[in-house]
């Protein structure tokens, strides 16, 4: 059986590791490379590194850091931000990711979803979506949470995977970075509508907001800075798991 | 995809397809370089060699990521797309090994498509479900589905353990 995984998630911001609330008021939180390393050693399951400003300020996520983690951990890496165009891409690919993530580029121009796939796989290629609940259901915002698209997001998620999305990286950005835990309502109807692995990302709390988000649908739970803070032990989270019936890699 | 970079075969001492591709890209390339009898040739002699996930898949003689594409003709059987709830299978998951040679244990995949298991070179194989084969091995020649680069401990011990062998081979160029 298929594991159900444990993200670290590193958002960074001129070379170092940066956390905030629902994306702004952000505050620095330690060296990429020590961090991916030090969450390796304890177990985590996959990194993300996403270069949180690189999309406002017109540029590719920066593939030194990429390469500086990809060459610390013995984990998958995948690398986002700021990939506006297949070659950001394979920079970020040759850097050492296993997995490049796509997000305001491809609301854009979707057709780099189906180009990306075509070289790579879609194994390779992860949507990343940042959605705002609205009464009707969750909206898609793009540029770093700047930009409200008012696009459906289910719906937006449903083409991207047919265009060859391989996986769908679920941040809601009322929940991020506010330890509220996880949307679990966005998890479930995301997780029920996909054919592809889901991974839930903000509002992580405390080691039991990681398993109830996977028991809510999602193949993956992600967290930034309850990781970053200390407050939460990627062991914890993984025993909280095991007791509650979800395979876990140990 | 790093398969410009190789050198000229008679350099080498082992040989690895790496994966993060489509097969169909990966069987283009190497058409597109030339490499397919050469590959073919030093498969065949014996070339310590090493085909990770699409590196693997080329491996066979065909794929349903590229029903036109041929692939080296390695391996027996065609690689087929997963039938599981969710594809990708996307995450770690436990390797049952069936050959002393190989080792069990956790390893990462990420993959929509793999070899269903057989009776002639299967040497490993996992729970999608349904199994499929995340080693083979055919004298010279290993094939994973899984990454053992980015498989902890467990894929460092498969990466010595391929290097090993390859190093005790005596390949006649």
């Amino acid at each position: 059986m298929l594991a159900k995984r444990i993200v670290a998630c590193l958002d960074v911001k001129d070379g170092r590791v940066v956390k905030g609330i629902r994306f702004g008021h952000l505050r620095d939180a330690g060296d990429p490379a020590e961090c991916a390393r030090r969450y390796c050693d304890a177990g985590i399951d996959e990194i993300v590194v996403l270069d949180v400003s690189a999309t406002l300020e017109g540029r590719a996520a920066s593939h030194e850091t990429v390469a500086t983690i990809a060459r610390e951990i013995d984990v998958p890496l995948t690398a986002g931000g700021g990939v506006r165009t297949e070659d950001d891409a394979i920079a970020l690919l040759e850097a050492g990711a296993d997995k490049v993530a796509v997000n305001s580029a491809a609301v854009h121009d979707p057709s780099i979803l189906s180009r990306l796939a075509a070289r790579y796989g879609a194994q390779c290629v992860v949507l990343s979506v940042d959605v705002r609940r609205t009464n009707a259901g969750y909206d898609v915002a793009t540029r770093s949470g700047t930009h409200a698209t008012g696009c459906d997001a289910l719906e937006w998620v449903r083409q991207a995977t047919d265009l060859g999305a391989g996986e769908i990286l679920l941040t809601s950005i009322d929940r991020d970075g506010t330890r509220a835990g996880y949307d679990l309502e966005a998890v479930k109807r995301f997780g029920r509508a996909l054919r592809v692995p889901l991974i839930a990302s903000g509002g992580a709390r405390d080691a039991a907001s990681f398993g109830d988000a996977l028991l809510a649908g999602a193949d993956a739970a992600l967290g930034a800075s309850v990781f970053h803070d200390g407050d939460v032990r990627v062991a914890e989270v993984k025993r909280d798991c095991i007791a509650r019936g979800l395979e876990v890699r140990l | 995809m790093r398969i410009g970079v190789l050198a000229r075969l008679h350099d080498v001492t082992a040989l690895v397809i790496p994966g993060v591709a489509h097969a169909g890209f990966v069987i283009d390339a190497i058409d597109r370089g030339g490499w397919r009898s050469e590959l073919r040739s030093a498969i065949a002699s014996g070339l310590p060699t090493l085909g990770i996930c699409a590196g693997f898949h080329v491996l066979f003689a065909s794929s349903d990521e590229a029903p036109q594409a041929l692939g080296l003709e390695i391996f027996t059987g065609t690689v087929r797309r997963l039938t599981s709830a969710k594809v990708p299978h996307m995450g770690w998951n436990r390797v049952h090994a069936l050959a002393p040679t190989f080792e069990s244990g956790w390893a990462y995949f990420a993959h929509s498509f793999a070899p269903p298991p057989n009776l002639w070179d299967t040497a490993a194989v996992t729970e999608a479900p349904p199994p499929f084969t995340a080693v083979s091995a055919k004298r010279n020649v290993w094939g994973v589905q899984f990454h053992p680069e980015r498989s902890g401990c467990y894929g460092a011990r498969f990466l010595k353990r391929f290097l090993q062998t390859a190093r005790e081979t005596v390949y006649a160029r």
